[in-house]
């Protein structure tokens, strides 16, 4: 056995069948205005599929998946309408119409807040309503424009009825498919990370803006494409397909069906779309009920639907394929840095920092070699994890430089950083609950080259990168003795294996420097100790440790050599024992009289 | 009609805009988060006055919107407690994204139990005070913008004296600051985390008391409050209260102006163009950002 076909199914996907099964049985007994409701659901499948790029997968709320459903829709009716343009045609345009606007309103309002983010897209999606309205001579104004024709493919016209819904879920089929492999990719973990974890997912060298850009350009296009299909299946265009209502019912849909799964989104739809036919007496509650039901997931079932049944799959018969991780792992060489001798790698040059008046750190100078354990200690609040939060990226210096390997990289973001070898771990082990230890590595495997989006346009389960990456994991894993771990999901870790798979994450991007930051909280003796000779197994292979750690047991032993921090200044440094002898040192934070 | 008639008739829609922008922000700064049923909540507001109405006996008599206004405040500070209870409170320990969501299902539910109850036509709240408008130098000013001037005026001043001259505004607002230190040094903030949700409300009633009289009200009036809400926090520096009354004002003059130039449709579509473009040069807000990005 090997980490291949360990991990080869991270996870049924049995709703995926059961939403295929109940929209076959359903489609043969469906009458015409069955079918005509069937393609609907298929059009807002595709919608949703959009929007969970960037609201389920990035976590940015957009407000104008709406929007670009109803320019889609405008844009392949008038297309057809004026110019005779068939759907071969007019859907590549509504596409490219749509994907244009997301590029123009996302270079601009992209890297503002969610809270400006979500504004500037809604205030997008009104303008877009307003112009459909007063743009009375192209648009027909508030009665939209009739007698839009169905889909004609060069000057092959798809009949009404079962042959249009098909073609419908055809193409929701195609749009499912990339979906699924963006999901089955190292890219789409990586984005799963950069949700749950941001700061984390920067020190893995993930959270370059292309990516969130990626996700917004790609929810227009999926948008454009339902909204193109919608028109042509209804046959009219009105500034209905552009009301704030549609944006609602999108994220009615991703919400309840399930924010990530694929499944999820043709069952919201589905049910969605259904829900007003089922109880037609109370037809104008139905969106009352829609809000009723957006509230009850958003609070009780936030992964929806579809997370709940896997959920249930998931207690029923246990997570895939624990067993089979207990089997020794491949002989994957992890490549170790020759060592480097007094090489300094990483350096800090007079840095300091202030929160409003605060000055959390002033002028600290100390390095790293290659090679070397620093201990980093101090009394709370003596800026510890600020200077750790400096050297990786996540703080803007006021003062002074970092120097990685001798170059400047003071301007650099977190996630460049990491990518030039700085790693980095976190007070609380910061990993995504709902993917399994083994993934929560892969994404920050370097050795692989950055993750690329253009794998989703592979088959499902084809990508070679990740197959890689989580073969390098398992050896990382193996590496901190967590290789039995690999398989658990995020949320099911202890903290000592939480700890182990985090110090994993970072060892697998073949720093040259790690800065952990407690590593040792919460852990046994035994644990200590085994983390103690897997650091010094570490640096003997010639990467720079910094351990901030309050445990002097722990620490003293490891570290080459100590830094002692003290209201934002070195207040000492040298050999462990020098430290802990000195008289500022104990008075300031050892305790105890100076001898 | 004359620009200083449009100037008064903005500064009274500016009054009104304000409370709604302020109890936005009471909410913002004790939650963290957006409460995007605030749009809804006026239009509630305007429908709970409407209802109210009709059940005051008064033989026959008119009631007017003076007497309505303690009990549609009241009604509404109700509404905000639950929904500080139902939208907000299961969902605070989760990304403020989370609480955005479920107050965009209150504001569905809100806009489509109107829907159900009252149907679709617009309505239309009784006057402050019944009578002929005042008429001096050309000018004509209703009683009711008179009416709501003053109501804000009112209600602005009790806010900043509670806000600033009581415990209970100094808790409400170390609440807002630190809610982990709060807690610790015994402050409830779960109740004042209700409160303000509670006040953010009563605020948006008031204001849909007060405005579904000139500009009446239907069940799908709240987006539209809503976003110009949002967009007098985000130009009056996201977080501020007197940077939300600034930029409510700065939204209703330009709305009057620009409608009496173009037309209303075309106004609000200027509006939202002027936001991105303000967005763009100045994403800090024209005065800062006093909240941080924590929503």
């Amino acid at each position: 056995m090997n980490a291949r076909s360990i991990l080869a199914a991270a996870g049924p996907a049995p709703v995926w069948v059961l939403a295929a099964a109940a929209v076959a049985v359903y489609g043969t007994l469906a009458q015409s205005y069955g079918l005509k409701l069937l393609a609907i659901a298929g059009c807002y499948t595709l919608a949703v599929l959009g929007y969970q790029f960037v609201f389920g997968r990035i976590g940015a709320l957009s407000l104008a998946q709406g929007a670009f459903f109803g320019l889609g829709a405008y844009t392949s009716a008038l297309l057809a309408l004026k110019l005779g343009w068939d759907f071969a045609r007019t859907l590549p345009a509504a596409i490219a119409l749509a994907v244009a606007l997301a590029a123009i309103v996302g270079a601009s309002v992209l890297r503002l807040g969610s809270h400006y983010f979500a504004l500037a897209t809604l205030a997008v999606a009104e303008l877009l309503h307003i112009l459909a309205v007063e743009w009375l001579r192209l648009t027909g104004g508030g009665n939209g424009l009739p007698g839009v024709p169905g889909f004609r493919l060069f000057d092959f016209t798809i009949p009404a009825g079962w042959p249009a819904a098909l073609f419908v879920w055809i193409v929701v089929a195609m749009g499912a498919l990339l979906a699924m492999n963006y999901a089955a990719s190292l890219y789409g973990d990586g984005s799963r990370l950069l949700r749950a974890h941001p700061l984390a997912a920067a020190s893995a060298g993930i959270g370059e803006p292309g990516r969130r850009m990626a996700a917004f350009l790609l929810s227009a296009a999926f948008g454009a494409a339902g909204g193109a299909l919608y028109v042509h299946t209804l046959g009219v265009v009105s500034p209905e397909a552009l009301q704030f209502d549609v944006m609602v019912l999108i994220l009615c849909m991703t919400v309840i069906g399930g924010r990530n799964a694929v499944a999820g989104a043709a069952l919201g739809a589905l049910l969605l779309v259904h829900l007003p036919e089922w109880f037609r007496a109370f037809e104008q509650w139905a969106l009352f009920a829609y809000g009723a039901g957006l509230l009850v997931c958003i609070i009780a079932a936030p992964e929806g639907i579809a997370g709940a049944v896997e959920a249930l799959w998931r207690r029923m018969f246990g997570p895939p394929r624990v067993a089979v991780l207990a089997a020794p792992a491949p002989p994957s060489e992890m490549a170790a840095p020759p060592p480097a001798g007094d090489t300094i790698v990483l350096a800090a040059q007079a840095l300091g920092i202030a929160f409003g008046g605060n000055r959390a750190l002033t002028g600290a100078t100390f390095h790293i070699r290659a090679g070397e354990i620093v201990g980093l200690i101090g009394p709370n609040g003596s800026g510890k994890t600020t200077l750790l939060n400096l050297l990786s990226g996540f703080y803007r210096p006021d003062l002074g430089r970092v120097l990685l390997g001798g170059h400047d990289v003071t301007a650099l973001p977190a996630w460049r950083r990491a990518r030039l070898g700085i790693a980095r771990s976190f007070q609380h082990a910061a990993l995504a609950d709902d993917m399994t230890a083994l993934d929560n590595v892969a994404v920050a495997s370097a050795e692989c080259g950055p993750a690329r989006l253009a794998n989703i346009l592979r088959l499902p389960g084809r990508d070679r990168r990740r197959r890689q990456a989580r073969a390098r994991a398992f050896a990382a894993l193996e590496a901190v003795g967590a290789a039995a771990s690999a398989g658990k999901r995020g949320a099911d870790l202890g903290t000592s294996e939480r700890r182990l798979v985090e110090l994993a994450r970072a060892l697998v991007a073949e720093p040259k420097v790690m800065l952990l930051d407690e590593p040792a909280a919460g852990l046994s003796e035994a644990e200590k100790h085994a983390l103690q000779s897997l650091l010094r197994g570490l640096a003997a292979r010639g990467i720079g440790i910094v351990i901030v750690d309050h445990g002097m047991p722990f620490l003293l032993p490891l570290a080459d050599r100590v830094v002692c921090l003290d209201a934002g200044a070195i207040l000492a440094a040298g050999t462990p024992q020098e430290v802990a002898a000195d008289p500022a040192v104990r008075r300031a934070y050892l305790g105890g009289a100076a001898p | 009609m004359s620009w200083a008639q449009i100037l008064v008739d903005g500064v009274a829609l500016g009054a009104a805009y304000a409370l709604v922008a302020l109890g936005f922000v009471l909410v913002l700064n004790a939650a963290g988060a957006v409460n995007f049923a605030q749009g809804d909540l006026v239009m509630a507001g305007g429908f709970a006055a409407i209802v109210l109405a009709s059940l005051v006996p008064l033989g026959g008599i008119a009631v007017p919107g003076l007497v309505l206004a303690p009990m549609v405040a009241v009604a509404g500070g109700l509404a905000g407690w639950l929904v500080a209870e139902i939208a907000y409170r299961p969902l605070r320990r989760r990304p403020p994204v989370a609480v955005f969501i479920s107050t965009i299902a209150v504001g569905i539910m809100l806009q489509h139990g109107a829907n159900g109850l009252f149907g679709a036509s617009e309505r239309r709240t009784p006057p402050m005070m019944a009578g002929e408008p005042f008429a001096f130098a050309g000018l004509t000013v209703s009683r009711q913008s008179l009416a709501i001037v003053a109501t804000a005026a009112i209600v602005i001043l009790l806010l900043h004296l509670l806000l600033e001259r009581t415990q209970l505004g100094r808790r409400l607002r170390a609440a807002a600051e630190d809610p982990d230190m709060a807690r610790a040094i015994g402050i409830p903030v779960r109740r004042l985390t209700a409160l303000a949700f509670a006040l953010g409300a009563a605020l948006a009633a008031l204001a849909g008391l007060l405005l579904a009289n000139v500009y009446f009200v239907t069940p799908t009036a709240g987006l539209a409050f809503m976003l110009k809400a949002y967009i007098a926090v985000t130009i009056g520096g996201w977080g501020s209260l007197r940077g939300a009354v600034a930029g409510a004002f700065l939204v209703a003059l330009f709305e009057v102006i620009a409608a009496r130039l173009l037309n209303a449709s075309l106004a609000d579509a200027l509006l939202y163009a002027a936001l991105l473009a303000a967005l763009l040069l100045r994403p800090q807000g024209l005065f800062g950002e006093a909240a941080g990005r924590r929503a």
